[in-house]
């Protein structure tokens, strides 16, 4: 099960992109609690301690219990906003959630024994198709990882959901197909250089070859519609 | 080289490049990235010299996913020709890059070896970059 974090927070008096904007000025984050049938507040969060947060893994399958002028507020977060160049947070959602409500949440999956994993030792790769998998459970339940142990697995193996021995009253979200989690994929290294010097090779009569058969295309349009 | 199979109309406006990319901000497929720290017209050699630079840096392992397709098409008019007399020929294929825009991605490899393999990358590309790292990776 995964643990409880205290976080302090201000209520925000005003909301709209001006208050907003201000808090972020002063280093705070702006925030919502919502859910649970109660109405929304509008919060602030310090920008450090979320920054440290957010960078530790499983911070969406976390517990948070946000303190708000003495009161706490059990919540789980749902979203956070980045700015898209600087990757600085926004503005972060946090739900209420009741012990007895089931929830949807990405749990990470953490992987054992990379190390002594035949696979990998031969020169496969790691190819994991999902670092997060989504399940359904109680707040009191959230494990806080899921756990794959690799040491047996060979170049060439996948290993899905059904390998993975979730804890009771956990269930995965999507139960109408044995999912793939990951796979050890074989080097491509060989592949990889033949088409590169094919491509070279190409490259250096090339020049805009895409033009010949464009300029068919557009100049008759009709006929390049067939 | 990238471009597209067929196009509609052969020849584009230059166009101007405004604003914050507004989608393709976040990594999607692997562990890191490469983001695009201002805008720019990112030519279909540049993203092929990246991509080489990345792929012969990471060696054996590793997946690379490129984010950005050259879909533009740029033309110039041939040298010692006066103004006018129309439109130059297409000559190249650009992708218009805003800010914040993840263009690589990379997965399958210590973090060592991808932020150097980006740093290979960046410096065939024609703005500031920043390497990214998923949530929660190390």
């Amino acid at each position: 099960m995964s643990d409880t974090t205290v976080i302090s927070a201000e209520p925000r008096d005003r909301v709209g992109k001006g208050s907003a904007r201000a808090a972020r000025r002063e280093g705070l984050i702006p925030a919502v609690v919502y859910g649970n049938k109660k109405d929304p507040q509008p919060i602030t969060v310090n920008e450090r301690v979320l920054m440290r947060l957010i960078h530790t893994p499983g911070f969406f399958a976390t517990l948070f219990d946000v303190e708000i002028g003495g009161e706490t507020t059990r919540t789980l977060p749902r979203d956070v906003q980045f700015h898209p160049v600087t990757d600085r947070p926004e503005h972060i959602d946090f739900l209420r959630v009741s012990a007895t409500t089931a929830i949807t949440v990405a749990v990470p999956v953490e992987f054992l024994n990379e190390e002594e994993c035949p696979g990998l030792r031969q020169g496969g790769v790691l190819n994991v198709v999902r670092y997060e998998i989504e399940v359904s459970c109680t707040p009191d339940k959230i494990p806080s990882s899921l756990q794959i142990d690799l040491a047996t697995a060979e170049v060439g193996d996948s290993i899905h959901i059904s390998a993975i021995t979730l804890p009771d009253g956990v269930t995965p979200t999507i139960t109408d197909r044995d999912f793939t989690v990951v796979t050890i994929a074989a080097p491509t290294v060989v592949q990889d250089e033949a088409a590169e010097a094919a491509a070279e090779a190409a490259e250096g009569e090339e020049g805009f070859a895409p033009e010949d058969g464009e300029e068919a295309a557009g100049e008759e349009g009709g006929e390049s519609e067939e | 080289m990238l471009s597209p199979k067929r196009t509609k109309y052969r020849k584009q406006h230059k166009g101007r490049i405004h604003g914050n990319a507004k989608g393709g901000t976040q990594l999607n497929f692997g562990a890191y990235g490469l983001k695009a720290l201002a805008p720019a017209r990112v030519t279909a050699r540049q993203i092929e010299a990246a991509r080489r630079a990345i792929t012969r840096h990471i060696r054996r392992s590793g997946r690379v996913w490129i984010r950005i397709f050259p879909d533009v098409p740029v033309s110039t008019k041939p040298a010692e020709v006066r103004m006018g007399k129309g439109k130059g020929t297409p000559e190249f294929w650009v992708a218009r890059v805003k800010p914040g825009r993840v263009m690589f991605e990379l997965d399958g490899v210590p973090r060592d070896l991808a932020e150097k393999a980006f740093e290979l990358a960046s410096a065939k590309l024609p703005m500031d970059t920043k390497f990214i790292v998923r949530l929660g990776e190390r």
